[in-house]
């Protein structure tokens, strides 16, 4: 029987698409800010309303511990345990971005860096992204 | 092999490797929970966490009008190439009863998010090539005039039409004070000079509880996850259309264990008579973090 042309593209595509997304992921690792001047440039577009937001949870020391299980769960992967990064990916005990406010790193967490590996946290309620800021701050 | 006896083979089979992802996810180390919306149809802006494998086993068990019950297990890979782009490839199956078991075909889908914020609405476009059988039934989307008596005929029948399609879908999807709200628009082509088709899948979803307690908990509220998806399809190029296709109504719960293992599970309502009366599908998937990463250490 004779194979048709989709029956030799699509596994080409296949093979070459394959190889793009391990080069994309290795490209992606490459693009990261590997200093929180990086991740300071893209904390400051938070609209300025962003910055004034207020910690619910601010000094509420269950939504803390909360904030650190959630931590594990999501970011030690790349941040490392003590978020004092790995790899490519920052230290977020850095002043950079301790020196941020609780309001531009909840919109950070929300919106992610995507082009430098970062992703968006949209799928975590608002809730568990403010316990999440609330560790974060306390890591000072 | 007898067919009452393939049955069997596939219902083991399909036991066998929930029990396989549950003690995987008990054992295995570096496993993290996903932030994914746990829908079977609909799709969410949600995309893989970049260099995460998740691995996930689903199966649609369906009632048949006019012929033989039957459920199609299929297992995903999705794999997050980056941040902005999410790759998954699905291998299909199923086993009707009273009739055989066999292997229908696969996918390979991408998901693409053209912009870097969110926004009140976030679109993602997805494309998909799917290399499949007639037989197959995992009913993954709904689109055209498709109906359940298209699945009359015996697999031996089935198996003998070859489908090359092409899907697509513009994924539209917010997320509302812990609400996910997702509407699917889905277009169909099959390669071989078939008109477009065309279906919707809509999807709602919440936790059960927005905070995290401090405690590592299984059986906690904010592990669980209610939901609901509705989903048909709305004809063709030539004639856009909601009767003469097949609607579904479909509440879920995923329980999403701390170690990286999710099960979900949604029974499906026909809405029409051009629908299966019934479908029950459930899924267990387990995350892999770091898993890109891993892989490239492998040739470094």
């Amino acid at each position: 029987m004779r194979k048709t042309p989709v029956g030799f593209l699509i596994p080409a595509l296949l093979f070459v698409a394959s190889l793009a997304a391990v080069v994309a992921g290795a490209a992606a690792d490459k693009n990261e800010e590997t200093d929180s001047r990086g991740v300071l440039m893209a904390i400051a577009k938070a609209p300025a309303k962003a910055r004034d937001w207020k910690n619910p949870y601010e000094g509420n020391a269950e939504a803390l511990l909360a904030g650190k299980k959630l931590y594990v769960q999501h970011c030690a992967e790349c941040h490392g345990e003590n978020a004092r990064g790995m790899r490519n990916a920052v230290n977020l005990r850095a002043p950079d971005v301790q020196n941020a406010t609780p309001g531009e790193l909840v919109w950070f967490l929300r919106n992610g860096n995507l082009f430098h590996g970062m992703p968006s946290w949209s799928g975590l309620p608002e809730q568990r992204r403010w316990q999440v800021v609330t560790y974060l701050k306390s890591l000072r | 092999m007898p067919r009452s006896k393939g049955i069997a083979l596939t219902w083991l089979r399909t036991f066998l490797v929930i029990i396989l992802l549950a003690s995987a996810g008990a054992v295995l180390p570096n496993s993290v929970q996903a932030q994914d919306t746990r829908y079977f149809v609909a799709y969410s802006h949600h995309m893989e966490e970049p260099g995460n494998l998740e691995i996930e086993f689903d199966t649609n068990y369906a009632t048949q009008k006019g012929g033989n019950d039957f459920i199609a297990p299929w297992v995903e890979f999705e794999y997050g190439a980056t941040a902005w782009w999410t790759t998954e490839f699905y291998l299909d199956s199923q086993a009707t009863f009273n009739d055989s078991t066999l292997f229908t075909g696969f996918r390979w889908e991408n998901r693409f998010r053209p912009l870097m914020r969110e926004h009140w609405i976030n679109p993602v476009l997805y494309v998909e090539y799917e290399n499949t059988s007639g037989a197959d039934k995992t009913l993954k989307e709904v689109v055209g005039f498709d109906n359940q008596f298209d699945f009359t005929d015996p697999n031996s029948e089935l198996r003998k039409e070859h489908d090359h399609e092409l899907e697509t879908k513009l994924i539209l999807s917010s997320d509302y004070k812990g609400w996910n709200i997702s509407e699917n628009f889905i277009g169909e082509k099959n390669l071989g000079h078939e008109p477009w088709e065309f279906g919707y899948a809509i999807g709602v979803s919440r936790p059960l509880r927005l905070a995290v307690t401090p405690e590592r908990c299984n059986f906690c509220r904010e592990n669980f996850v209610v939901g609901a998806e509705m989903y048909g399809g709305l004809g063709t190029a030539k004639s856009l259309t909601l009767s003469g296709t097949s609607h579904y109504f479909a509440p879920l719960i995923a329980w999403e264990l701390p170690n990286g293992v999710s099960l979900t599970v949604s029974p499906g309502f026909g809405l029409n008579d051009e629908a299966h009366r019934f479908l029950l599908r459930w899924g267990l998937s387990y995350e892999i973090s770091g898993f890109g990463r891993k892989v490239r250490k492998l040739f470094q």
